[in-house]
């Protein structure tokens, strides 16, 4: 429900007023490139010309590298450390699509098993939602039924109406931030509408839609048509683009490093689309590309949806928008053929 | 790579079993004076050096790295020296051009006769990294 | 152009010449264009060539078994050449279509020129030496150089000297040498420690995804070094400095390979300037070994060839 409004004139105290108690974190452009990075207290101008990160904020909670332990050999022996829980954060910006696919990780990293390093920053993050009125031509939320102003999956939702941010509170942690500045006004019946045109004209704004009905199905029809993944698969260079930068892929990998007698364990991402994923000694289950790319595609469509009843793909676009050979998944799912009598079983 | 007790430079010599580290063995048989501040490293021929190496061991912390090698036309295997030298070359120029101290990247060539020689090219090398200081190349901030 | 081309990759695979067709298809997004693999000739009615053609496509040489017709602009034709030269692949699997190229538009300069992303532009056409970029009712003229790819300003062979078919089509010269390397130029200005801050600094937003080696035809080892474990000689893990190492290594072991075709600085996710690293490499491998690499199919690769007195100054 939305219940406040700030004014744009006014982010600026608000996010200092943040500032106070925990780390805020902004969209910024590093070297050109669009990212969320500490806020500097001074600069709102990403509020003109942000639309999404290259890189998806779940990179906050699992990093592209980050310490699980970190040893050093001394006279007494070895000295462990582990890293402590994170200080309070914001994230200001994020959109819903990034929103709901935070939610399907925390489902492996904190729902069905506790994992240290990823609970230690999430439980410390409070996430902060931006409706999106400009998506890029490779959007297709609506696709994976998420509206592009949905709130579901954030402590607080912001929806541009012109000269205010209106206010959608959710969480007690939500309510917590507002509490924290007078520039938070009530809303009026007028800004009320203005939200819901904005919120519903954003909807018609992603002009990217596929069909997303029955995929598993279609999917698992396919399964071992390895012509079909040839075919499909034939342009892919077998990069970690789209895996990294997928706001639902979570693979990973640990290792030591160690130089000198000092040293850590790492965990960093990794890619079912390498060549090396599944390589064993004796064998590497899926040494051809139309394996891997077969797995990619069954692992967000079908897979995901058989194991835990979500499809796993929120729709960003990130993949075809930064694909070297522009590899487009929505023209996979469309193409997808439909033979008659579709076998239903595995 | 043990952990430094001192602030003497710290270079790794790759040696080519055939005249390098021949020459080496000659400059200790003849006792010949030189510092001690090479960790030498047997490789079978010059021309088996990657850049990998050098980079490895700037990596690991060494302040200087040394390839060795036969004179050209006298490598043991014929043709490897020469290729070392294309690889050696372009690794030195290359590694100035990214920011790397061209002092910390050395080559020589030194036959299996040359002890004195090994022993000037070992003191030449240390002191010129010794001149410019250890490598923190690779440390991260605040080590 | 576009005709003829079609109307040639068609007959090649109808007359049985090739197994696939490797071009260019028209891509699912603005101002973008995709690699087309196929063995259907009614699809190659979907070839087109057009200032976006910039996957370098001899990378499907390596991995596509068979006789294959690759469309290739210059750059891409002296990578097929350079790939013969290593004996990675064989003259008579490929049957090489060589179009003449005039320079690719390079999108992140429109979009810093115009102050507006890819897909908030309607248009972007070539006219001549000029290119007309429009936004809304809105267009702006601008030169070519202004937009073209910084590899494609420093262009050495715009119509490709190796092939089986030349399609028939203007390349029009646009070149600005020194914008080409100016970047270049600038790091030269710096003192050391200042380039290597810089390195240290792009190569931390480094995520190894590997993109820069995968494009890259010139990289085609089975294992590449840093998936060796024993020795493991770069950590896999996404530190600034196995970043630098890596790109650094990779540099080295592609001298004499490398076309600069721009393709890892263009596919970069993260936007590190790579060309500044490869381009500086193919400057060096000119100077030292007057060596262009695939100029010459018969030609010793360069690091297998030698003279016998060379660069001996920088040796003890």
């Amino acid at each position: 429900m939305i219940t406040k409004k700030v004014s744009k004139k006014d982010i600026r105290k608000l996010l200092t007023a943040w500032n106070q108690e925990c780390n805020v974190i902004v969209p910024s452009r590093v070297d050109g490139v669009v990212g969320m990075a500490a806020w500097d207290n001074q600069d709102i101008s990403f509020l003109d010309w942000y639309r999404n990160t290259v890189i998806p904020p779940k990179s906050c909670f699992l990093p592209k590298s980050e310490v699980m332990m970190s040893f050093k050999k001394n006279e007494n022996g070895l000295k462990l450390e582990v890293p402590t829980g994170e200080h309070w954060q914001v994230i200001f910006g994020v959109r819903p699509c990034d929103a709901r696919a935070n939610a399907i990780i925390d489902h492996v990293f904190a729902v069905t098993y506790d994992d240290y390093y990823y609970i230690s920053k999430r439980r410390n993050t409070l996430l902060v939602g931006l409706s999106c009125t400009n998506p890029y031509d490779s959007c297709f939320c609506t696709s994976s039924n998420i509206d592009p102003t949905e709130s579901e999956y954030v402590d607080l939702m912001f929806t541009d109406i012109g000269d205010d941010f209106v206010i959608e509170d959710f969480t007690g942690g939500g309510k917590a931030l507002l509490n924290m500045s007078n520039t938070v006004k009530k809303v009026t019946r007028a800004d009320i509408d203005k939200a819901k045109e904005v919120k519903a004209a954003a909807v018609g704004q992603v002009k990217k839609t596929v069909d997303m009905e029955d995929v598993d199905r279609k999917l698992r029809s396919l399964f071992n048509d390895r012509d079909y993944w040839e075919r499909i698969s034939a342009k892919c260079i077998s990069c970690g683009i789209c895996t990294f930068l997928c706001p639902t892929c979570f693979c990973f990998d640990i290792n030591d490093e160690m130089i000198r007698k000092e040293g850590a364990r790492y965990r960093g991402w990794d890619s079912c689309s390498f060549r090396s994923y599944t390589k064993m000694p004796m064998e590497n289950p899926r040494e051809e590309k139309w394996r891997r790319v077969r797995q990619r595609v069954c692992h967000k469509f079908e897979f995901f949806p058989m194991n835990l009843g979500i499809n796993a793909c929120v729709g960003c676009g990130r993949c075809i928008r930064l694909c070297p050979v522009n590899w487009d998944i929505t023209q996979v799912i469309a193409g997808l053929p439909v033979e008659a009598g579709v076998k239903s079983g595995k | 790579m043990k952990p430094k007790k001192d602030d003497q430079p710290r270079i790794v010599g790759f040696l080519c079993k055939w005249c390098s580290y021949a020459g080496a063995d000659l400059a200790g048989t003849s006792r010949k004076k030189y510092p001690s501040n090479l960790t030498v490293l047997k490789v079978p021929c010059s021309g088996r050096i990657d850049p990998l190496f050098v980079l490895k061991g700037l990596r690991l912390g060494f302040d200087g790295i040394l390839v060795s090698g036969c004179h050209p036309g006298d490598c043991h295997y014929q043709t490897g020296n020469y290729r070392a030298r294309r690889r050696i070359a372009l690794t030195k120029k290359f590694l100035e051009y990214m920011g790397v101290p061209e002092q910390r990247v050395q080559a020589s060539w030194v036959s299996a006769s040359e002890g004195t020689k090994f022993a000037q090219v070992v003191e030449d090398v240390v002191e010129s990294v010794r001149a410019i200081g250890p490598s923190n190349l690779f440390n991260d901030e605040g080590k | 152009m576009e005709k003829e081309l079609r109307d040639q990759a068609a007959k090649l695979l109808e007359e049985g010449t090739v197994d696939f067709i490797v071009g260019f298809a028209a891509g699912t997004l603005k101002h973008t264009t995709t690699p087309l693999i196929t063995g259907d000739k009614d699809a190659t009615s979907s070839l087109v060539i057009n200032p976006f053609i910039s996957n370098n496509l001899a990378t499907y040489a390596l991995e596509i078994s068979g006789r294959l017709g690759i469309v290739a602009k210059g750059c891409d034709s002296r990578s097929i050449v350079s790939l013969i030269q290593d004996k990675q692949i064989t003259r008579q699997d490929i049957v090489i279509l060589g179009i003449p190229c005039s320079g690719l538009i390079d999108l992140k300069k429109v979009e810093k020129l115009s102050g507006k992303e890819r897909d908030e532009i309607d248009d972007i056409a070539v006219v001549e030496d000029k290119v007309v970029i429009t936004i809304g009712s809105e267009k702006r003229e601008v030169t070519a150089a202004t937009v073209l790819f910084d590899h494609c300003l420093g262009c050495e062979l715009q119509i490709p000297q190796e092939y089986d078919f030349l399609i028939q089509g203007p390349a029009n010269e646009i070149r600005d040498n020194e914008a080409s390397r100016e970047k270049i130029q600038e790091l030269k200005q710096m003192f050391p420690d200042q380039r290597w801050a810089y390195w240290k600094q792009q190569f931390s937003r480094c995520i190894r995804c590997y993109a820069c080696r995968q494009v890259c035809p010139a990289c085609f080892c089975e294992r590449c070094f840093v998936e060796e474990s024993q020795p493991r000689w770069v950590s896999p893990v996404s530190l600034w400095q196995d970043n630098l190492i890596f790109q650094a290594v990779r540099a080295i072991h592609v001298a004499g390979r490398c076309t600069d075709c721009g393709e890892c600085e263009r596919v970069c996710p993260v936007d590190i300037p790579l060309r500044s690293l490869s381009k500086e490499m193919y400057d060096l491998v000119g100077e030292m070994f007057d060596y262009k690499t695939g100029m010459n199919a018969g030609a010793p690769p360069l690091m297998t060839a030698y003279e016998l007195t060379e660069v001996e100054s920088l040796i003890r």
